[in-house]
């Protein structure tokens, strides 16, 4: 538990590090992963695919390897 | 670009109706192009038959009426009938080189029935006493009435008219005859049209040893074996191209024929035929007609270029004023929604839809303007619902 949680916070400190309009990366993200990064806590249950999804989404939008 | 966009779809689908419509654009023309030149080609023939048709009738009713006065001058007729050669030729040379002035190259006299030798040629004193044998000899012995046409003879292929010379007590005394060379003919149509024209007869109708005593006469060069079938009686050109041809003159329809178009240097020319008939009906030669339609040509080339030009300035014109009108309508507007759905998952809830029109896309526009806000809410009570969960 909390890899999910952490993958999003790598995300919002890369949206913040580079400016970037942050309800448009996390949208993109979301639309790619299919969840809503407002909604990830602490307490979100991992899951491989999602974790998966939240990577390649990341990737693509950011170019950032998590 | 996306290659499976609706933008490049339809671009492309638009590129094919600009290469299609240009194209048949420039089949369209090259057909009536065509068309027109044929046309053109057609009356060029058509004319100079209409022209020779005029000319040739002309020509037969002004021999028509001076035989008609010599054959009632009571001099002429007297002279003919006691067969006093030299009395005749002082009466009528003077008249004789007035008619050549007029175009007139045969005169004769011929005796009466049974030998129907040739008794007097104003344009060759010297040579009498031969039978002509023609079938205009026979038919005007046979009608006693005047006959006209075209018939080949010693001094050339001419239109001529023949008619019976009668005494007082209404006996045929001789025959007066008057001919106009054909050759003539095509040089005063070259005068009137600019066109050229040949004049070819089939050598079925010819003897050689005839067309080469005619040669003598007219100071040509005898042509006899120049060519397979046909000799050619005169030219306006120089080149040989106008009287090029392969076929058989015999089978030439009545309306004539175009043979081809032609460059030569900078010209353009329409080539074609029609039929010429001697008296008793047969086609014993052609008459070639060359038309330089280099000014419609030109003109009608340069109509092709302006349509085609405006053709495909037209169709650009159009591909671009419909993706304009697509970007503006459809694509910026589904561009909008798109931007509005991903903030909206990214949190940002105030962006909304401006619907402006109430077209296909601004009905779609305010249902999802509805559906995010539907989602806005369910996300807030969703939040709320963690924030409580966590306290």
């Amino acid at each position: 538990m909390g890899v999910l949680y952490n993958l999003r916070n790598s995300i919002e400190e890369k949206i913040k590090a580079d400016g970037l309009d942050a309800a448009e990366i996390r949208g993109k993200i979301g639309l790619r992963t299919g969840r809503l990064m407002a909604l990830i806590s602490p307490s979100t249950p991992d899951d491989a695919a999602s974790i998966a999804k939240f990577r390649q989404a990341a990737k693509e939008v950011l170019n950032l390897s998590l | 670009m996306k290659w499976n966009s609706i933008r490049t779809k339809v671009l492309a689908a638009m590129a094919a109706c600009l290469i299609v419509g240009v194209t048949g654009t420039l089949l369209l023309l090259r057909y009536s192009f065509a068309r027109n030149s044929q046309a053109l080609a057609t009356e060029s023939v058509h004319g100079a038959q209409r022209l020779f048709g005029i000319l040739e009738a002309r020509e037969t009713s002004k021999m028509v009426a001076v035989t008609e006065a010599l054959a009632t001058n009571p001099e002429v007729g007297a002279a003919l009938a006691a067969r006093d050669r030299s009395r005749l030729l002082s009466l009528t040379a003077p008249l004789y080189l007035q008619l050549k002035a007029e175009g007139i190259t045969n005169w004769m006299f011929h005796t009466a029935e049974p030998d129907m030798s040739v008794f007097l040629r104003l344009h060759n004193p010297a040579k009498f006493g031969d039978q002509l044998n023609r079938f205009m000899d026979k038919e005007v012995s046979r009608t006693h009435a005047t006959v006209a046409g075209n018939e080949l003879a010693k001094a050339g292929f001419a239109v001529r008219t023949i008619r019976p010379v009668y005494d007082s007590a209404g006996h045929v005394t001789g025959y007066i005859e008057f001919g106009e060379e054909i050759g003539r003919f095509i040089h005063e149509m070259k005068t009137q049209t600019g066109d050229d024209y040949g004049l070819l007869l089939n050598k079925k109708f010819i003897d050689q040893k005839f067309w080469a005593d005619t040669s003598a006469s007219l100071h040509r060069r005898d042509d006899w074996n120049d060519h397979p079938t046909f000799v050619v009686a005169d030219s306006t050109s120089a080149s040989d191209r106008i009287i090029q041809f392969d076929g058989d003159l015999s089978a030439v329809g009545g309306n004539g024929e175009v043979l081809e178009r032609f460059d030569s240097g900078d010209s353009v020319f329409v080539r074609g035929l029609f039929p010429i008939y001697d008296t008793s009906h047969n086609t014993v030669g052609a008459m070639f007609v060359v038309r330089d339609i280099s000014g419609v040509y030109v003109s009608m080339r340069n109509t092709q270029r302006t349509l085609v030009a405006l053709s495909v300035i037209g169709l650009v014109f159009g591909c671009g004023l419909v993706m304009l009108m697509l970007t503006r309508l459809v694509f910026s507007r589904l561009q909008h929604i798109i931007r509005v759905a991903t903030r909206v998952v990214g949190g940002d809830f105030e962006t909304e839809i401006q619907v402006e029109t109430d077209d296909e896309i601004g009905q779609f526009e305010q249902l999802f303007d509805q559906f995010r806000r539907v989602f806005v809410n369910v996300l807030s009570e969703m939040s709320e619902l963690q924030e409580r969960e966590k306290v």
